[in-house]
């Protein structure tokens, strides 16, 4: 039994709610938006979710509120908002338990966002592969519309919002917010260079903000129990309210829990996780989805928060924590790791695209014990030339697990180049040291 | 002609974006539906529906994955290898699919009706390892969940394996698998 | 354009302080100190992309750096380029791009001019870190033009983004993604596009180069020659490179000439035609009946000997000229006055004839001008655009980029009438690009733009000023288009009210309003009307006078604009000033020390129908093909038959100069010095690339040549000394400055016109043309510019035959679907002048009932045009002619 109230799994932690329309209106569904539309002004809703510090659940972790002041106030046009539900970070799933089995939760939030910018569409992007999620969505938007919460002047008060589903088509990067608007607009998902940035110049060049589905569920229950209600909840004053985090890996029950941000890592996994699946101890953790530097068991005890993570040298992100155990090897995880980010490099910038392909050919061959000790050198170079000098935040992303592992057990780099040494494997230096340019 | 067939539902898509285009991928899965990949007529269908050249669709189309450009098996079998399924046991998935089917990831079955493919990760890290078949997704994978999967595919088209909406772990008053 | 440009911005760059207007990038604001900021994927035509991340500069107070090719300038900024920090950023990234490349530049088209190897070279060590497997791609066949080298890419799509943002054909797909993105067309299919080159010439590395020079070459083997392209009447810069008298590439250079760098596929890949193996490079002189070859010397004397005895015997009237708007001003110049001082004659006319003409005249009486008051950078920088019978995109490529860049770029609104059907094809097309598109049959577009002027005087949408000072002259348009009724104009011209009321208030509306016309409106019947009714549309608006805005007729030939110019028509004497008119004729005889013929000259058919009539005994044809050219009716060959001498100057020996009794070899513009001045009034320097081809001679040396053998010695030793001669004598050519001013509207000139000027032909011209029936089995036939082709010269190009090797008709979807045909079947077109069988190409740009045929391999189909006269102009229209279809086995 969760010992903290849930928000957002609340409904669906009822066995046997199935997310419809009228059961989600029966615990109070929807009550969020009747209260709101036509009764707040918009700017009166930004300013509650400023307010409530309410900071973006999609892994930068900007605040919502600020993020939503930034659109142009006197802009005539037509403005968008996107549900950003691409969930594609490696060990993050909670936005499609969200969709899958309260969707009204999320299309209420989406509602509420679009009422605050004055949209009045609204697409939700998902990732292409949730056919089922897509189609839960797409029934209960047709739910919503037949209610009128959906679709022109809802509830009769004069605003107008539609909301679609658009799939993405299998593209890690979507996720990114500009490539995520360059997919909807039918390109290829290469990332924008900001600024400008999606608020002034976003879906097809119009004002835009872009949310996470776990940050837009969380709007309905701002807006009903208020601002200072939500604010108090967490670590205030910068980390309010809960998360829902994804925890995967050698644990006992591994699976989405909902709990105040704050918390530590070590209640996280041994509380509510049930501690580690084997009698084996914990070896390593990824706190935030794989873009976030991997923790040692040193660090069970900082908090779940946004600062907390920080300050330890890694990133809350997106809320996917992974659990490895003892025996586990580093240097084969960051490999896993970065084979998917070179295959989800879109290819635009130079440092993320030749990175990608030479960190990860370096680390399949250090893993398969053809490693030289110039090996670790150049991976911390390339790692060091690479973040900061990318087009998006993918850069910094994809040298997280080298970095970290690097740091933390090193020893298990050299000691794969050690068998490579002894058994005489290693690479002739010829083949690199005499190439050209 | 996909016009012909679907000219109803492609005014729907179209009427969703204020700017052609947006309908790009939504028409190429529907391309896909019809023939289980996008073939270079509907590509140039679809240019044409959206004021585009051919090479502005055949750009799109090669940069996301779940798009095919070539024939795949009636069931596309996508096991993710990223690493928290790979934590769970991936790779010994690959392996079983392997042994029982003869094929090796990118390759397909000679009946056409298998193709295997190892993925990067599907959001389905707490359930792991798991794999998708065509649109459903299979999780928390054992070897004989495996075989029965395989069997009901081959005999039925289908498998009440599949998952239904995700949640995990599940609400406490349920006891036992979902 | 807004003002913001206006305000300007301080900053320093490695602390030099500098000013730039607001909005400049950093790595151009870094340029202007002289800090080459190293780039690779930008482009200043180019929306920054950042891909590359080459340009990393760090920035006072923020706390990263910053990409340089797509930071703005800002008020206090403090830029650093050459830190330890920056530097190390630098050769990082060059590390990162050197990964994946292939060490292959010792087989490089690119080696010697490539950026990669230039910044290699500057920062990096020789050993590279890289021990790993470089990505392969497998060897594609691309097109026969153009061919990729994938392994050499660096993925700074300026390829991709050149083609879409500045061409618009959006013919290259950068395919998959990451490492392995390659650049491609469609699937495995070969590259169809408009092969401007313009990804040969983009690509910072060797990736994408040009298969006519692939391994000729080192770039630094070549010579360069800076000429004008001599395809069309954009007259873009180019600069030609040979190796030991071989033309091996051309290429533009980005800031150089009126195209700023860009080019269309004649002027890339057209080169080759100087060095066709059929150059004639002897004289040729007819004896017994054939032409043999002969020397120089005798081929003149002949010439001259023959020409005195005629001289002497009918007189100079006796003779005629004609010349090609090809050759430069020089030539054209010299030979209006070898034929007007040594010979006696005002018989002289030009390609100008054809069309150009038209419009030039209508804007000489309308606004007192021969040129363009709008420059290119005007129509770039328009708010409205009005095309009228051009497909810009096909007949001059290079302003309708400035018309692309005006849309695309600065958001302007086009409103469209020409007889083409909005399509995505290989080649783009204008009519996408346009807000009010009328597409209408080419000989009804005059009609079409009588129903633009009635929706806006219905409108009321003509400047009141304009009401309030000359009530009399919009009372008689307003009048005359009240006869016209909207029933008419939608019978005749298709379009219905509504359309023509929008269209009329865009223009009406805009701010900076340039009207272009082209080929099918100029070289139509009503070339000459419909051009003074847009005159008229842009008074009514009041913008004719205004700055920015005014009319301009494209011209067709490289020189159709200085032909004329140059006096090389028969009722123009250099300026052009008017044969009648006494004070330039004073002025001119003055410099002469000759007076020109008094009596007014013949033009091109008038001349062709006295040589019928025995009252013309002598010809001198200088790069024209009349026989070829005009349709069969006009009688061409028969009459240059009875000729006692006609005399062809010429590069090969078309269906003219076989009948001719002297053939002089003369030099391409590849091969000499002189000017051409282009379709807006420029007046740009030719210069040879290589050596006259043969015993080949520039034309004007020619000229020279027989005036003093027949004793009145034209004496120039150069083509710089007619050069200066026409400097003192022609207005606009004193000064030949980088970008010119163009002239100003003659506000006299205007004056007169509304006063009075207009009168006289204006019921005429405000007069619906007739409607045709279309009886199934007929399609209307019309002669069309083709991208690939101008004139004769360039189907000896083997560059452009590679794509466009013979003349194929273009029929529209539905109408091949009408006809059962499908690409590559073969029509019987027939009706009462003849017929002619070809092949059907089926594209989706040809309106439907029309079918287009090629000019320039017009040979073919001419006989089935007849000809009609302008009664003003006296231009011959010979482009549409309604024909029957019928398939064949
Ligand atoms: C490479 C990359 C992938 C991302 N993937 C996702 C994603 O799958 N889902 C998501 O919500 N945000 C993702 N983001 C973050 C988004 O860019 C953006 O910050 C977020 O959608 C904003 O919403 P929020 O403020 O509600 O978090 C990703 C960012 C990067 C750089
Ligand atoms: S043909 Fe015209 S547009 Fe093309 S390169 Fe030559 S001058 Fe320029
Ligand atoms: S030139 Fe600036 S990123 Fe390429």
């Amino acid at each position: 039994m969760p010992k903290h109230e849930l928000l957002l799994l609340k409904n669906m932690s009822q066995p046997g709610y199935t997310g419809s329309l009228a059961e989600y209106e029966a615990t109070g569904g929807y009550q969020a938006l009747r209260a709101t539309l036509g009764k707040t002004a918009p700017a009166d809703v930004t300013a509650a979710v400023r307010k409530s510090g309410l900071r973006g659940r999609g892994g930068a972790g900007f605040p919502t509120g600020v993020k939503w002041g930034f659109l142009p106030k006197d802009y005539q046009g037509p403005r968008y908002l996107c549900c950003n539900a691409d969930e594609s970070e490696p060990g993050t799933f909670k936005d499609r338990q969200l969709m899958e089995r309260d969707p009204h939760q999320v299309l209420e939030g989406i509602l509420l966002a679009c009422y605050a910018i004055g949209a009045e569409s609204a697409y939700i992007y998902i990732r292409g592969e949730m056919v089922l999620g897509s189609k839960i969505l797409e029934r209960a938007i047709g739910e919503a519309r037949a209610a009128g919460y959906i679709g022109k002047s809802i509830l009769g008060t004069g605003t107008n919002v539609d909301v679609w589903v658009h799939r993405g088509a299998g593209a890690y990067i979507c996720g990114e917010e500009t490539a995520l608007l360059e997919s909807l607009e039918g390109k290829r998902g290469l990332p924008r260079i900001k600024p400008p940035f999606p608020a002034t110049h976003g879906l097809y060049n119009k004002p835009t903000v872009v949310n996470n589905v776990e940050t837009l569920a969380n709007l309905p229950h701002i807006l009903t129990r208020g601002a200072e209600w939500f604010a108090a909840i967490g670590s205030p004053p910068k980390s309010t309210g809960t998360r829902v985090f994804c925890v995967s890996g050698h644990v006992q029950r591994p699976g989405n829990y909902e709990v105040p941000m704050g918390v530590t890592f070590r209640e996280l996994v041994y509380e509510h996780a049930g501690g580690m699946r084997s009698d084996k101890p914990i070896k390593a953790f990824i706190p935030g989805g794989a873009s976030a530097p991997f923790l040692t068991p040193s660090h069970l005890d900082v908090k779940l928060d946004f600062e907390s993570v920080a300050a330890a040298g890694s990133m809350l992100g997106s809320g996917g924590v992974t659990v490895m155990e003892e025996g586990t090897s580093m240097v084969w995880a960051a490999l896993r790791l970065m084979e998917f980010f070179y295959h989800e490099s879109c290819g635009k910038c130079s440092p993320c695209r030749e990175g990608s392909s030479w960190l990860v050919q370096t680390m399949r061959r250090i893993m398969a014990k053809r490693g030289r000790m110039q090996d670790l050198e150049t991976l911390s170079d390339l790692c060091k030339n690479i973040a900061g000098r990318t087009v998006c935040a993918f850069g910094d992303a994809e040298v997280a697990p080298i970095q970290s592992t690097l740091k933390y057990w090193r020893e298990e780099y050299v000691s794969l180049i050690r068998e490579a040494e002894a058994a005489d494997l290693i690479m002739p230096e010829t083949v690199g040291a005499r190439r050209e340019s | 002609m996909l016009t012909d067939k679907y000219g109803k539902e492609i005014d729907e898509i179209l009427s969703r974006y204020p700017v052609k285009r947006s309908a790009l991928i939504p028409l190429l899965y529907l391309a896909q539906r019809e023939q289980g990949y996008v073939t270079e007529a509907a590509m140039k269908e679809i240019a044409q529906l959206l004021k585009l050249t051919p090479p502005q669709v055949y750009e799109t189309v090669t940069f996301y994955t779940v798009l095919n450009l070539k024939p795949v098996g009636k069931f596309h079998m996508q096991v993710c290898k990223s690493l928290m399924c790979a934590l769970a046991g991936s790779d010994t998935v690959i392996g079983w699919i392997k042994t029982k089917l003869g094929i090796a990831p990118g390759e397909s079955t000679p009946d056409g009706l298998f193709t295997l493919s190892a993925v990067e990760c599907l959001a389905s890290c707490g359930t792991a390892p798991m794999m998708q078949i065509n649109d459903d997704y299979y999780e928390q994978l054992t070897e004989q969940k495996v075989e029965k999967i395989l069997g009901d595919l081959r005999t039925t088209g289908t498998s009440d394996l599949k998952s239904g909406p995700y949640m995990w772990p599940l609400p406490v008053a349920v006891k036992g698998e979902k | 354009m807004p003002d913001t440009t206006k305000s300007t911005v301080r900053l320093t760059i490695d602390g030099t302080p500098i000013s730039v207007p607001k909005g400049t990038l950093v790595i151009e604001a870094a340029r202007r100190v002289g800090v080459m900021i190293p780039h690779f994927c930008y482009h200043p035509k180019l929306k920054p992309d950042a891909n590359c991340r080459m340009c990393l500069v760090e920035i006072e107070k923020m706390p990263k750096l910053q990409t340089a090719c797509s930071t703005q300038a800002d008020e206090g900024m403090s830029v650093r380029t050459a830190t330890t920090v920056v530097n190390d950023a630098h050769k990082s990234v060059l590390e990162f791009i050197l990964a994946n490349h292939p060490l292959d530049c010792p087989v490089c088209d690119q080696g010697g001019r490539c950026d990669l190897q230039d910044f290699s070279h500057q920062y990096t060590a020789t050993t590279s870190r890289f021990v790993e497997t470089k990505r392969i791609f497998q060897k594609n066949y691309f097109s026969p033009l153009i061919e990729t080298q994938m392994n050499r890419c660096v993925q700074c799509l300026r390829c991709v983004r050149y083609c879409d943002e500045v061409m618009d054909v959006k013919a290259l797909a950068p395919a998959g993604r990451g490492t392995m993105t390659e650049i491609k067309h469609f699937g495995t299919h070969a590259l169809d596009c408009e092969f401007c080159g313009g990804c040969v010439q983009i690509c910072p590395v060797g990736a994408i180069t040009s298969r006519l020079s692939m391994y000729e070459y080192r770039p630094w083997m070549l010579k360069r020659a800076d000429t004008i392209c001599g395809y069309c009447g954009d007259g873009c810069q180019i600069t030609v490179q040979t190796k030991e008298q071989e033309l091996i590439e051309v290429n533009s250079t980005y800031g150089a000439g009126r195209n700023n760098g860009d080019l269309c596929a004649r002027g890339f890949f057209g080169f080759h035609a100087a060095k066709h193996p059929e150059r004639l490079t002897h004289p040729l002189i007819r004896r017994n009946g054939a032409l043999v070859q002969t020397t120089w010397e005798e081929a003149l004397e002949f010439v001259a000997d023959q020409a005195g005895k005629i001289k002497a015997t009918h007189g100079g009237q006796s003779f005629g000229g004609l010349i090609s708007g090809r050759c430069t001003n020089e030539e054209l110049y010299l030979f209006q006055k070898f034929m007007r001082v040594v010979i006696g004659t005002n018989d002289i006319d030009s390609s100008a004839r054809y069309g150009h003409l038209n419009g030039m005249q209508a804007m000489r009486r309308v606004q007192g001008t021969h040129r363009w008051t709008v420059s290119f950078d005007d129509i770039a920088a328009a708010d409205v655009l009005l095309l009228v019978g051009t497909n810009i995109t096909e007949s001059n490529p290079i302003t309708g980029l400035r018309v692309k860049e005006a849309v695309k770029k600065r958001g302007a609104t086009l409103v469209t009438i020409e007889a083409l059907e909005p399509s995505i094809e290989a080649i783009s097309n204008i009519a996408n690009l346009s807000l009010h598109h009328f597409c209408v049959p080419a000989p009804r577009i005059g009609s079409a733009v009588l129903g633009l002027l009635k929706a806006l005087v219905e409108q009321n949408l003509a400047q009141p000023d304009l009401a309030r000072q000359q009530p009399a002259y919009v009372r008689a348009v307003t009048e005359a288009l009240g006869q016209i009724s909207w029933q008419d104009v939608q019978a005749v011209a298709g379009g219905d009210a509504a359309a023509y009321a929008a269209a009329a208030k865009v223009l009406a509306g805009g701010q900076r309003v340039v009207v272009l016309a082209g080929q099918s409106l100029l070289r139509s019947p009503d070339g000459h009307s419909g051009s003074l009714n847009l005159l008229d549309l842009l008074l009514l608006i009041g913008k004719l006078d205004q700055p920015g805005c005014g009319f301009a007729p494209l011209s067709e030939e490289n020189n159709d604009q200085g032909a004329v110019e140059m006096g090389a028509a028969a009722e123009f004497l250099p300026g052009p000033f008017d044969v009648t008119d006494q004070e330039s004729r004073s002025r001119i005889a003055a410099f002469w020390k000759a007076e020109p013929p008094q009596q007014g000259g013949a033009s091109l058919v008038e001349m062709l129908d006295r040589a019928e009539a025995g009252l013309l005994k002598a010809m001198f044809i200088v790069g024209e093909n009349p026989v070829g050219s005009l349709p069969a009716q006009v009688g061409a060959k028969e009459s240059l038959r009875k000729l006692d001498l006609l005399v062809c100057q010429e590069l090969f020996l078309t269906e003219t100069a076989a009948l001719a009794h002297v053939v002089l070899p003369v030099a391409s513009s590849t091969e000499k010095n002189g000017t051409f001045t282009n379709t807006e009034g420029h007046v740009q320097a030719v210069r040879p690339a290589i050596e006259p081809v043969g015993e080949s001679r520039p034309d004007w040396e020619v000229f020279v040549a027989l005036s003093y053998l027949m004793g009145t010695p034209l004496e120039y030793a150069e083509s710089r000394d007619i050069l200066k001669e026409i400097r003192s004598l022609i207005p606009g050519y004193g000064s030949l400055g980088p970008a010119p001013m163009p002239p100003q509207v003659n506000r006299s000139a205007i004056d007169r016109y509304l006063a009075d000027g207009y009168r006289h032909d204006l019921a005429a011209r405000y007069r619906l043309g007739a409607t045709a029936a279309r009886p199934d089995g007929i399609v209307q036939l019309e002669l069309v510019q083709s991208l690939f082709h101008s004139g004769k010269l360039s189907t000896r190009s083997r560059g452009l035959m590679e794509v466009e090797g013979s003349g194929a008709l273009r029929v529209n979807p539905q109408d091949a679907a009408r006809f059962a045909l499908k690409d590559g079947d073969r029509v019987r077109l027939s009706n009462v002048r003849g017929e002619m069988t070809t092949t059907v190409t089926i594209r989706a740009r040809v309106p439907q009932g029309t079918a287009w045929f090629p000019d320039h391999f017009g040979q073919t189909a001419a006989h089935l045009f007849e000809c009609t006269i302008d009664p003003v102009t006296r231009t011959p229209s010979i482009r549409a002619t309604a024909v029957s279809m019928m398939k064949v086995a």
